[in-house]
């Protein structure tokens, strides 16, 4: 009854990726998105289902040089007990935190979270405003290729990426943030556990004498794809966060977001979190 | 040193009141207990149904061929091949396989059974349906408008051959001229007099939504017939005895060859006590292949095609005097029937009750028009109307109180009903512990005082507002005479060892029935619990009950298994007296012994005794039997009457946080008091109250089948959001002993009592921690955040006014 013809399991980056540059491959990792997606028909498997979980090369989280690089195949319960994580990146900790549950993050990876590339993805939103790249690699000539992008230029649609299909994630590298450096997230659902967002929030940058730089804002579930929000970050950018500044970001912020009705909340509803939440971050962030 | 000291006394014990670990919760904890999912038949064919791809349509072609011409398919069904079908259903105007017409998204075109269920699913895609659509009608008002679409003009034969009505050939479902489906009239009281003696009058319109069981098991059969004809189901029916007879008239067989066999059943709330389409779909397809058939739902074929609680829109109008005396209440409400009839419709029983007797009110007057839509179609669900009906008349009763400047604690002292009362509606209240829980519930959560203050806090900085909320009802709790009998019949047969098999008709549907009749079975014969087998899941073998609903078990049960524990008794120290050449009035059972009732002395061990019995030349066996019908009667023509043996109560008190940024509402604490008689197994039923409270909370914040024209818009647990477990809020519950005079050892029925009051008091706290009143359900966070902004559309019902005169 299933299309699939064949089932691979590599052991080795360079495997995966000659399997990748024979086409017609749809890549499983936790599949705590792709099965679902499958049985409901959303989504047709290829000819060949590759199960990348026994690439050692796509584990584990370490420094390198000046940035945190993220194994595509580190799962949501990895991060969450990370140190490095804890240390420099409590944000995406925090997302992490406030993602699905125990069952789900010890089987879905961040790889799997930037493929699937929902506009609710809980990981990229504090990935976008912690500037990470992706690193994508290939075997376009027989030899194994890598290239970087930033993830906030990587989504393109619901489900659809810069990737190109011989091309497998293999990590996410996240600069180490300077000191000042403040990064929050919200994420709102219904109920404070297993729920998808119905809009989240992402902000940071870094705080030098009460004066922010580097703002960087991201929304999810606003629109097809998460997104930076260039007038929310200027409505920021080299101000102190007064009662004035904080009004006119939360204003900018859900001037800027064009969201749509769903079974999960009204466009309306959704743009008046952002307002409210936004505001009540930089409060918090103000008052800290 | 004198004998009495060396002898073993046995002291005094019970079991009534312990914590006493449910039977079957080992095998369940271990995953070990075989559901009907986990059942295989040697030769078992696996179904599936084609549903309807339209809301409304008439159905012009039906091609199956390409489905039959798959390898691996047994049958194929569509209503052609079935041309003795009956209507089924509550008021029986359901054909299991349509054909000529399709009525809501759910309906079933035909069915497959086939080697596998994939190959099932992939012949269901083979199948080709021409549709021809009709209008569709989602909102219950447009249904009584005039010229609106008929949902159910035509009707049905039943002279078993015909689908359609052949001349002179019986009817058994008359086709309507009107979307109508049901009408409850009840009226007691002088009406006018009542308001005109009224003070304060409100009037409002509430809106309760669609919510569905979600049992963990979902629905399946397994049907199977034997080479003689003879029909047997695996089915995770509630009412066994009931379904018996009704699938013996749906199938034109005699009742004495239809056998219901109950597989552990994942949870039922109500969900299985109607008979639905797959079930006699599945005996169809069995009796065409001559295989046993398996048919289990997927997950969001339980979401689709099972029934909903009920939704309703209701207008209450309520009067009080300026003293506190309530005076009137005015009910008008409209009942979305969905596509067919089944127990939804007939929930007015129980709304009438509470709004005619929960407080003392002279007049009373109830109205309700059931009407046939294209949506999907309620049925019973735990609490039966009265979540819907305890909504309103508990929002109203804070508004009174608040209109009189009374607080709403002694409003509701000041009407509320008293043991000994008979109320307008006949019911009589033998025990009545509804002050105490008032009185215990306000206590122990600081009600009164909490609610000024939360009124006082209201406009402070900050966006969390605190808000408490009070809300009370009345349950059946001794069973309800709907049937010709309410009864259980129990068997109950000691063994040479002085074990207990207690057979008995009631089901256990994870109630913990199984439980509580052993420990009081035990009770009586002095034995541990660990003695005492059940069987209760075979209609070949279990004597007659009427089935699990209307929180009856315990209290019909259990007084029927008290009785056969008796006799037992009876019999078996007449026996010993007369072995032992004592009084049998100065004999007891305690500890596994007949003792002397006087000193605990022990007389002989019971094993013993069975055994002496048993071999001997006069032989004989402890056997007994007992059925039990409680005293109550059935309702008149105008809905009076006792109809129960016994009335439960409760308060239940509900505190929240209220985030004025999201509308996102904490509920932090329920502090609840509930009049159960007494407490049997104490552990069972905190479990059933906890388990009926977060019932309730998802009723009233997360729960919401969101169908939208028709269309069940979120059918997976992604979208229909269950309560989990962080969400759940602290809880203090009391038990309040009211020793009912008929109840088994005093207890009455708990079972659907604790979900009642939540939605009703959330609402009352929503208002006392921000000044707004919100009439629709649920209270989601966007629905609480518009209605604090004003921008929630006032629930509005104007179709009574037009159809009652
Ligand atoms: C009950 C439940 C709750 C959930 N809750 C949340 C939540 O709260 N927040 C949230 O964000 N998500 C949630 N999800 C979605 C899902 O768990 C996450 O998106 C998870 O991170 C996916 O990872 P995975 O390894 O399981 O991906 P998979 O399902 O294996 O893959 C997902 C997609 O990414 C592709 N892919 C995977 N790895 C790579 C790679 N290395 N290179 C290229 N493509 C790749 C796959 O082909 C597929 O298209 C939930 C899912 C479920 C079932």
């Amino acid at each position: 009854m299933t299309p699939i013809e064949q089932y691979l399991a590599p052991a080795t980056l360079d495997e995966a990726v000659g399997i990748l540059q024979q086409g017609e491959v749809t890549i499983l990792a936790g599949g705590t998105d792709l099965m679902p997606q499958s049985k409901a028909g959303r989504l047709a498997i290829k000819r060949t289902l590759m199960n990348i979980r026994r690439i050692p090369e796509l584990k584990g989280i370490a420094l390198d040089n000046d940035a945190i690089r993220i194994g595509a195949l580190t799962t949501i319960t990895e991060i969450l007990n990370d140190p490095l994580v804890k240390e420099y990146l409590p944000v995406l900790a925090d997302a992490c935190d406030h993602f699905a549950s125990d069952q789900i993050r010890n089987a879905g990876t961040l790889g799997g979270n930037i493929g699937n590339a929902s506009p609710a993805g809980d990981t990229l939103v504090p990935l976008i405003v912690l500037d990470a790249e992706v690193e994508l690699a290939s075997k376009p000539n027989g030899s194994v290729t890598t290239r970087r992008l930033p993830l906030a230029e990587f989504f393109t649609g619901p489900g659809r990426t810069k990737r190109a299909a011989n091309e497998l994630l293999t990590a996410v590298r996240i600069p180490l943030p300077k000191a000042g450096h403040v990064a929050r997230f919200f994420k709102f659902g219904t109920r404070p556990a297993l729920d998808i967002s119905a809009i989240s929030i992402g902000i940071a940058g870094v705080i030098d004498n009460g004066v922010i730089s580097n703002a960087r804002v991201a929304f999810g579930a606003v629109a097809p794809t998460p997104i930076r929000a260039a007038r929310t970050e200027e409505a920021l950018e080299g101000r102190r966060l007064d009662e004035a500044t904080i009004e006119a970001v939360a204003s900018a912020a859900r001037d800027e977001v064009n969201p749509i009705d769903d079974v999960r909340a009204t466009a309306w509803y959704r743009k008046e979190l952002i307002h409210n939440m936004t505001k009540r971050i930089l409060d918090h962030v103000a008052q800290a | 040193m004198n004998v009495a000291e060396k002898t073993h006394f046995i002291e005094a014990d019970t079991l009534i009141g312990k914590r006493i670990q449910k039977k079957d919760a080992p095998e369940k904890a271990a995953g070990k207990t075989r559901y009907i999912q986990d059942m295989v038949l040697p030769g078992q064919l696996h179904a599936k149904i084609l549903r309807s791809s339209r809301v409304h349509a008439r159905i012009v072609s039906i091609d199956t061929s390409a489905a039959k011409a798959l390898p691996g398919v047994h049958v194929v069904l569509t209503a052609a091949d079935v041309p003795d079908q009956q209507p089924i259903g509550v008021a029986r105007d359901h054909l299991p396989l349509k054909g000529e017409r399709v009525r809501s998204l759910r309906d079933e075109i035909a069915a497959v059974a086939a080697d596998s269920e994939e190959i099932a699913e992939a012949a269901l895609k083979l199948i080709r349906v021409e549709y021809e659509d009709l209008p569709i009608i989602s909102d219950p008002q447009d249904a009584l408008k005039p010229g609106a679409p008929l949902i159910h003009p035509e009707p049905h034969g039943a002279d078993g051959k015909h689908l359609h009505l052949k001349p002179n050939a019986p009817i058994a479902f008359a086709g309507k001229p009107d979307n109508i489906a049901m009408q409850f009239d009840y009226t007691h009281g002088d009406l006018a007099q009542a308001e005109a003696e009224s003070d304060v009058v409100f009037e409002d319109t509430f809106k309760l939504h669609y919510v569905t069981h979600c049992c963990m098991g979902v629905s399946g059969i397994i049907a199977e017939f034997d080479a003689s004809g003879n029909l047997l189901m695996y089915s995770n029916t509630q009412v066994p005895f009931l379904h018996k007879r009704e699938f013996a008239e749906y199938l034109h067989m005699d009742p004495s060859r239809i056998r219901i066999i109950q597989p552990p059943i994942g949870g039922g709330f109500g969900s299985k006590l109607d008979i639905y389409p797959f079930e006699v779909i599945c005996i169809f397809l069995a009796r065409a292949a001559q295989r046993p058939v398996k048919m289990v739902f997927s997950r969001e074929e339980e979401f689709l095609a099972s029934p909903t609680r009920q939704p309703v829109l209701l207008t209450l109008r309520s009067g009080c005097k300026k003293d506190g005396t309530l005076t009137f209440r005015q009910v008008h409400t409209l009942h979305d029937n969905g596509a067919y009839t089944s127990w939804g419709a007939t929930t007015p029983f129980v709304m009438m009750q509470t709004f005619s007797s929960l407080y003392r009110v002279p007049a009373c007057d109830y109205h309700t028009t059931a009407v046939y839509t294209n949506n999907p179609y309620a049925g019973s669900f735990r609490g039966y109307g009265n979540l819907q009906a305890t909504f309103a008349i508990e929002q109203h009763m804070d508004m009174l109180a608040e209109a009189i400047q009374m607080d709403p604690l002694e409003f509701r002292l000041k009407n509320a009903q008293d043991a000994g009362e008979v109320t307008g509606q006949g019911m009589k209240f033998k025990s009545c512990g509804f002050k105490e829980c008032l009185t215990t519930a306000a206590e122990r959560s600081d009600y009164q005082a909490k609610h000024r203050d939360n009124i006082v806090h209201r406009g402070d900085a900050g966006p969390v507002k605190r808000g408490i909320g009070i809300a009370s009802m009345l349950h059946v709790g001794g069973g309800a005479k709907i049937y010709p009998s309410d009864g259980c019949g129990t068997i109950l047969k000691l063994d040479d060892f002085a074990n207990v098999t207690l057979i008995t008709g009631a089901s256990e549907i994870g109630q913990g029935s199984e439980t509580v009749l052993s420990q009081l079975v035990c009770e009586e014969l002095g034995l541990p619990i660990s003695a005492v087998t059940v069987v209760n899941n075979d209609t070949a073998i279990t004597p007659w009950d009427v089935g699990v609903h209307a929180s009856r078990t315990t209290f019909i049960a259990g007084n029927s298994a008290i009785g056969a524990a008796k006799k037992a008794k009876a019999k078996i120290l007449a026996a010993a007296a007369k072995k032992h050449g004592c009084d049998e009035t100065a004999l007891d059972l305690r500890g596994g012994f007949v003792i002397k009732a006087d000193t605990g002395e022990p007389v002989v061990e019971l094993a013993r005794l069975m055994r002496n019995l048993h071999f001997s030349d006069k032989a004989e066996l402890v056997m007994t039997t007992f059925y039990y019908e409680p005293p109550s009667v059935h309702q008149d023509k105008g809905f009076k009457g006792d109809v129960s043996a016994a009335y439960a109560w409760a308060t239940q008190v509900v505190e929240v946080e209220v985030d004025t940024d999201t509308g996102i509402v904490k509920m932090t604490k329920v502090t609840g008091a509930h009049d159960v008689g007494r407490v049997l197994n104490r552990l069972g039923i905190e479990g059933q109250i906890e388990g009926g409270v977060v019932m309730g909370q998802g009723y009233a914040l997360t729960e919401n089948l969101i169908v939208d024209n028709g269309v069940t818009r979120n059918p997976n647990f992604r979208d229909y959001k269950l309560v989990t477990a962080p969400e759940i809020p602290e809880m203090d519950i009391s038990f309040i002993e009211s020793m009912d005079g008929e109840g088994p050892q005093g207890a009455k029925g708990v079972g659907e009592a604790p979900s009642i009051c939540i939605a009703a008091a959330a609402a009352n706290a929503i208002y006392n921690a921000t000044g707004v009143r919100i009439f629709a359900l649920p209270f989601t966070p966007e629905a609480v955040y518009r209605a604090l902004h004003g921008k929630a559309e006032k629930p509005q019902l104007q179709a009574w006014k037009v159809t009652t005169t």
